[in-house]
């Protein structure tokens, strides 16, 4: 618990540097991979993050230390020659996109981890840090470091924020934006560099392994929850920035803990939670939708059922009745009759049902809308009348009025249904 | 049948385009006069997107040239408005229908800059004529292919330009709302513009288009539309691919190169 208020009331500068380094970095990757996840390009990130480790072990050996200047044109220069490379064998190879990106991604990493065994080997002692690269370790970074990963994500998201309009453009349409004069090639130059700088700037902190998780898991998880762009931007930089801190936090409490791996836990947790929570698209509330319909259907059901009865001469309808025409499904039938009375469709007069005026009305428009949809696929789809059943019994929940009203102008207000029913509105005495 | 006119608003000059070398649109040359509504008729694979493509630099061209308005496609692409096909997006980008037709003006607009009330105000006013301003805030994967046309078409409207190439921008479009856009497109001819358009139904082609190109790999025909019209050039035009053609394109294909490339 100490730990806890330790880290998070940044009395220490070094780990308040930590946490702004880190929130910018979260916050520049799930910019630039909501752009590049919306393009279904979520894999050139991870072929890209692979790729960088190579010139980050060439950066090293040229310096012969840990220099940030080195590592970082290194690991840019290899992340480049790879972007460079995907692009360059899907012009001019017959090889599919999938097949490009999993050969340069394993090369490079490959190579990365060749050279990462030679420096190993060579018994340099500055080579300890370099291990982190692979999985990331945001505590130990230097705060010179921080200067330049941070400066670099802010260029960032200045740059996604200017362009905004242009980087849409180009995952929406650009062929669009070619044909108006906007250089889509250049635009898309720049968003690659973009999203090689995002990789540059993770490596430390997240590893290269690991890398392309931050960059696609925050728009993925945040697409649930929106339909507009900039929220949409908004929401995956604040779940990465949040993973960000809490895989950092963990590497404080736990030394030796690499970073990465945490950051994705906290990332796939916000991607879990969207996936089951999130309002329309997520499956809880797709269950609850559905169920709700399913319920409503079976009341619809119910009141067709006593709806039917009095058109065959009924009078009254004692409950065990009812009960029984839907066997099987005694306590859903209970309930809802239960809720149909509650909403004042139905009267529960000791142990006998009966409709109130506005169950009448309602159960005359199910009804109407079934004979209607029956009679129309009869007439105007040339569907025979022995298979028109189901379908309407289907399509009775969910016609709306103004379909109704299009159903009945078509058909010429129609009294009979194709079984020679009477088609009830509601003046219609029963 | 191929007519030429005195002082073309579009001149195409023995154009071929490749697809993986393979030539899929054969020594194009025609001429379109200003302020009408033209249409582009041909089979699938016949070469229609693929000429409207050419003509917009969106593809390279093997050989020939394209101007516009007598000048470079690069001089005059503000006088230029293109609809590409509708399903050569995702429409499920998160973006309303304010956003896209929003990009109409972004020619006008330039880089860097944001739109402001300006754009938004012309937006406003195009979704109007295609009769989708209650639309404004729906997100467009909400949208049905009839919309999402007419979406395409206000975008288009926006760029306020000259010379209007449309892909199909009648594919997946009712009865009622092609007479509407038909009706907008006429609109739009008699007020001196043009009009060219991809379109893959000779029925409504015969109602509504001043002049018709006919394409088969090749240029049929290019003329008002009571000039070429026969059954004769229907039927090369609908006839079936031509064999040989056909068969030339695979040899070039299976080559290293592209021997028609000048």
């Amino acid at each position: 618990m100490s730990d806890f208020v330790y880290f998070f009331t940044f009395q220490d500068s070094s780990i308040a540097f930590v946490v702004i380094g880190i929130t910018l970095l979260g916050i520049g990757s799930a910019y630039v991979g909501t752009y590049s996840f919306l393009d279904k390009k979520a894999l050139l990130g991870d072929a890209i993050s692979h790729a960088v480790l190579p010139g980050i072990c060439l950066g090293f050996m040229l310096a012969g230390e840990k220099n940030p200047i080195y590592i970082v044109t290194g690991a840019f220069l290899s992340g480049a020659l790879a972007t460079f490379l995907t692009s360059w064998l899907k012009s001019n190879t017959r090889l599919s996109d999938d097949a490009i990106i999993a050969s340069i991604l394993s090369i490079f990493f490959g190579f990365g981890v060749v050279l990462l065994t030679v420096i190993q080997k060579s018994g340099n002692p500055e080579m300890a840090g370099l291990n982190q690269f692979i999985f990331g370790n945001a505590i130990a970074i230097l705060e010179e470091d921080l200067y330049i990963y941070g400066g670099l994500a802010v260029l960032i998201i200045i740059t996604l924020t200017v362009f905004k309009k242009e980087f849409s453009m180009l995952v929406f349409n650009a062929d669009f934006g070619k044909s108006i004069g906007y250089p889509m090639g250049a635009i898309r130059l720049i968003f690659n560099v973009l999203m090689i700088l995002a990789v540059v700037i993770g490596i430390q902190a997240i590893g290269v392994v690991l890398m392309a998780a931050l960059l696609i898991a925050p728009g993925a998880a945040a697409r649930f929850w929106t339909d507009k762009l900039s929220k949409l931007l908004l929401i995956a930089g604040a779940f990465s920035a949040v993973s960000g801190i809490m895989g950092t936090y963990v590497s404080f409490v736990i030394p030796q803990m690499p970073t990465g791996p945490w950051v994705v836990v906290f990332l796939s947790l916000f991607a879990f939670a969207s996936f089951l929570f999130a309002p329309k698209k997520g499956v809880l509330s797709r269950y609850v939708a559905r169920r709700y319909y399913l319920k409503k259907t079976h009341q619809d059901h119910l009141l067709k059922a006593i709806f039917h009865g009095i058109e065959k001469g009924k009078s009254s309808f004692p409950i065990e009745e009812i009960y029984q025409s839907f066997p099987y499904r005694k306590g859903e039938t209970k309930q809802s009759i239960d809720n149909l009375v509650k909403s004042e469709l139905l009267i529960n007069n000791q142990g006998f049902i009966d409709f109130t005026p506005k169950g009448k009305s309602e159960a005359k428009r199910i009804v109407r809308l079934h004979r209607l949809w029956e009679l129309y696929l009869n007439e105007y789809m040339n569907i025979a009348p022995d298979h028109v059943h189901d379908s309407a019994e289907k399509l009775e929940h969910i016609l709306t009025p103004e379909l109704e009203a299009l159903l009945e102008n078509r058909l010429n207000y129609p009294k009979l249904d194709p079984h020679q029913e009477t088609i009830p509105r509601d003046n219609d005495e029963l | 049948m191929i007519i030429n006119v005195e002082s073309p608003i579009l001149e195409i000059h023995d154009l071929t385009v490749s697809y993986d070398q393979s030539p899929v649109l054969w020594n194009v040359d025609l001429s379109l006069p200003g302020g009408k509504l033209i249409g582009i008729l041909g089979p699938n694979g016949a070469g229609k997107s693929t000429l409207i493509k050419a003509i917009m630099g969106l593809i390279p061209i093997t050989g020939g040239y394209v101007k516009l308005f007598d000048r470079e496609l690069n001089d005059v692409r503000s006088r230029i408005s293109y609809v590409p096909q509708r399903e050569s997006v995702d429409w499920n980008f998160p973006a309303s229908v304010l956003d896209v037709v929003m990009m109409g003006t972004y020619g006008k607009l330039g880089l860097f800059r944001r739109p402001g009330k300006k754009e938004k105000k012309i937006a406003m006013d195009c979704l109007e004529k295609v009769g989708m301003q209650s639309f404004v805030d729906r997100q467009i994967s909400e949208l049905s292919g009839g919309q999402q046309q007419r979406v395409f078409i206000a975008r288009s409207l926006a760029q306020e330009a000259d010379l209007y190439l449309m892909d199909e921008p009648f594919a997946g479009v009712d009865m009622a709302t092609e007479t509407a856009i038909f009706q907008l497109l006429q609109e739009m001819t008699a007020a001196g513009k043009t009009v060219i358009v991809v379109h893959h139904d000779i029925h409504s082609a015969m109602n509504y288009f001043d002049w018709i190109i006919m394409l088969n790999l090749h240029l049929v025909a290019s003329g008002p539309k009571t000039d070429v019209v026969t059954e004769e050039l229907l039927r090369k035009t609908y006839g079936g691919k031509l064999n040989l053609l056909t068969k030339v394109s695979d040899i070039i294909r299976q080559k290293d190169f592209n021997p028609l490339k000048s």
